[in-house]
């Protein structure tokens, strides 16, 4: 009877270890600010540098850094992280809907609420990029860079076509696409950038805000973009399959490359991969706005694909934490450091104008052609519920669309009206 | 003061210490990684949870949200259009490749491994090729639309985005399918054949009436596997489809996945898991009781 005991004590040891293995502070510290950045090779040297400069100079609390421990999403990691409480102070590579997410779940702290958050943004030249990351006066989190979509073109093929510069509206669109494309050979332009929920940022979402002029296309529990905007661009796609001027997917090869299509929607970041892997396709690219109707108040508007920088409400150094982020986004040296290493804008409003980044976007054009969109692109909604807004889209507006179901007035109403009912029924 | 009984440690005989060394890394295995998280699961489902806070005991909430969910249900449906392309193509596939090996002389093991390879790739490779292979601007649609003019909206028509992913699961479990069912010829004896054929029985009747009989237990054994992998498929409708069009080849362990770690609404997920789990193995006990036969060779 006492060996079962001891057995059964054993066994209620083990199951103790495992119950042990639940949320709680693991290696909280105050003596340091630990911060998880984006793990690629760009970005983690500037965080080298810039970390290295801190510490150096002995600003604050020293700074240690390691790249995001995560072999698939960045989401994923700093769920468990923060469900393991073995999350970072400060953390990187957040994307807006997800910081919302956080917010909604009281993980992240408001940043707006911070000692020297007004001097930030001012310093920082932010005031027309910040809205967008703002909810109800709160701010889950800081963009660190801009990235908007913009339209790629091949220049040889435009210029073959009577073209000497991208178009710009949908007429413009149309009239290249009438004498390039020939149905089941070579299209016009990649409409559709997939078929998962995270596409449409690439496609109507960049759209609606071309033709909007950056206005939200979602506010709280109510759908917004059933508006002359949303039918102008849910036409323009429609148009574009009606006509056989694009294709349903692309998916077999890189259509720029191929020639298969002569445009498609394309962020900075792709400036780096073409450049290693299709140089010779790089040098014939000319980037071009999103396009959007002739004359409309919304030229210029496109999406922003951002990621910002949270603070964890756990953190014990929160205000130290704030310091160093308001020094490494603030510094311009470092700024015009992070341009120069990642390629990716500093989402700030004077990218142009400020003589110090003057020297880099004179020397790269196409880098240039996104600087130009910064102060004017625009985030994802932010909503804890983007997945199933966007999948709406994806299923009850942009589906129909490519295979002609429905009208774009009836796709663009019955997803609306779905988000809605799908909104209403979250809240 | 002493017990007059022996230490515990002395009753047990040495091959009773070595059995509970051997079980119990395997129960010690069990509980960590079986039994703790289907614990976890069971009281999340009854709870209402969001990662950070307690679990607050909601009862039935989470079911009853789950049965009225549309997008699981439409998820279980795809499941069942899945199995019915899947399973005539992977079980017609699978007795193709166990009659063919019959028939292949030397460098059998070689043939049969040949099938094993697709069976080991890695899903998401496969998953990235066929999806260059079935897109409408790829290489099958355009000679397809070279000689007839037509191409084919594989992953753009809800249907054939089903029979694509079935095509793309077949094509990876068939070998390894094929290789069951080729065990379960090995086991027909010669000798029931040599009688049929004196009883003039002809090819068809000796398959119908001797060979599927015989194989029934290896047939049921790949229908079970089908079922599973079935409610279990992740990876290719992800990659190639992304669960569209019209969330017509969203599966469940999709929905369970955005759920839990996109919506972070990890209590809704845990219940769809469980009753994920109920559905395959009622579907697998009704079929096994429509299916399965004893065979008894006398």
């Amino acid at each position: 009877m006492k060996g079962r005991r001891d057995l059964l004590r054993l066994g209620a040891g083990g199951l103790a270890l495992l119950a042990g293995c639940g949320p709680r502070d693991v290696g909280r510290r105050d003596d340091v600010i630990r911060l998880w950045v984006a793990p690629n090779e760009a970005e983690e040297a500037f965080w080298k540098v810039a970390v290295a400069r801190w510490n150096a100079e002995k600003r604050g609390l020293p700074v240690s850094f390691t790249t995001i421990p995560t072999a698939g999403n960045s989401e994923d990691t700093v769920l468990s992280a923060l469900v393991a409480g073995t999350e970072p102070d400060l953390c990187t590579n957040i994307f807006s809907g997800f910081a919302v997410q956080l917010a909604a779940l009281g993980q992240v702290v408001d940043l707006a609420a911070m000692p020297g958050y007004a001097e930030l943004i001012a310093r920082r030249r932010m005031e027309a990029v910040v809205p967008g990351w703002t909810q109800g006066g709160r701010v889950a989190a800081l963009p660190i860079y801009s990235s908007p979509t913009l339209i790629w073109w091949r220049a040889d093929l435009l210029e073959a076509a009577g073209l000497s510069a991208p178009p710009a509206t949908y007429d413009e669109v149309y009239r290249f696409a009438g004498r390039y494309a020939r149905p089941g050979a070579r299209y016009a332009m990649q409409v559709v950038a997939g078929r998962s929920w995270q596409d449409r940022w690439f496609d109507f979402i960049s759209f609606y805000y071309a033709a909007s002029g950056g206005r939200p296309y979602l506010d709280g529990a109510r759908a917004l973009y059933a508006d002359a905007a949303g039918l102008a661009a849910a036409t323009f796609i429609d148009r574009m399959f009606r006509q056989g001027w694009t294709a349903l997917d692309f998916d077999a090869a890189e259509p720029l490359v191929t020639g298969l299509a002569a445009g498609a929607v394309r962020g900075p970041w792709d400036v780096e991969r073409y450049a290693r892997t299709y140089p010779d396709t790089l040098a014939r690219i000319a980037v071009g706005p999103v396009p959007a109707q002739g004359g409309g108040a919304g030229r210029g508007s496109t999406f922003s694909d951002a990621k910002g920088i949270v603070i964890f409400r756990s953190s014990r150094v929160r205000g130290q934490a704030f310091d160093f982020l308001s020094w490494v986004l603030g510094d311009e040296a470092l700024n015009l450091f992070w341009l120069r290493r990642t390629g990716l804008s500093p989402a700030r409003g004077d990218l142009l104008t400020n003589p110090r980044f003057a020297g880099y976007y004179r020397a790269n054009p196409m880098a240039r052609a996104y600087a130009e969109h910064v102060a004017t692109a625009r985030p994802p909604a932010l909503s804890e519920y983007t997945i199933d807004v966007q999948k709406i889209m994806t299923s009850r507006l942009v589906e129909p669309l490519m295979t002609g179901a429905s009208s774009p007035a009836a796709a663009l109403a019955d997803a609306v009206s779905r988000t809605d009912r799908m909104l209403e029924a979250q809240t | 003061m002493r017990s007059g009984r022996p230490p515990f440690r002395n009753r047990l005989s040495r091959e009773a210490v070595v059995s509970l060394s051997l079980a119990g890394a395997y129960l010690i295995f069990s509980a960590v990684f079986w039994a703790y998280p289907f614990l976890w699961l069971a009281r999340l489902s009854v709870t209402q949870w969001r990662f950070f806070d307690e679990p607050v005991f909601t009862g039935a909430r989470n079911l009853i949200r789950t049965v009225q969910d549309p997008q699981f249900l439409l998820s279980l449906w795809n499941v069942v259009r899945f199995l019915l392309f899947y399973l005539p193509i992977a079980v017609g596939g699978a007795l193709l490749v166990a009659f063919g090996l019959r028939h292949v002389g030397r460098g059998k093991a070689f043939v049969a491994l040949c099938f094993l390879l697709s069976n080991v790739s890695s899903g998401v490779a496969m998953a990235l090729v066929f999806t260059k292979i079935f897109s409408t601007t790829g290489p099958l649609n355009a000679w397809l639309f070279d000689w007839t003019g037509i191409r084919i909206p594989w992953t753009n028509d809800p249907t054939l985005a089903m029979l694509a992913i079935a095509l793309v699961v077949a094509w990876k479990f068939v070998g390894y399918y094929g290789l069951i069912l080729y065990s379960g010829l090995l086991a027909v004896p010669g000798e029931i054949y040599d009688a049929a054929r004196l009883d003039r029985a002809g090819p068809l009747t000796r398959l119908l009436r001797i060979t599927m009989p015989m194989l029934n237990a290896q047939l049921m054994m790949v229908l079970v596997f089908a079922i599973l992998v079935s409610f279990g498929l992740f990876t290719e409708p992800f990659l190639i489809t992304g669960g569209g069009p019209s969330d017509g080849t969203a599966t469940p362990q999709m929905l369970i996945y955005e759920t839990a770690f996109r919506r972070l609404q990890p209590s809704h997920a845990a219940t769809m898991s469980i009753l994920v789990s109920v559905v395959s193995y009622a579907l697998i006990a009704v079929l096994r009781r429509l299916f399965e036969r004893k065979v008894v060779l006398a």
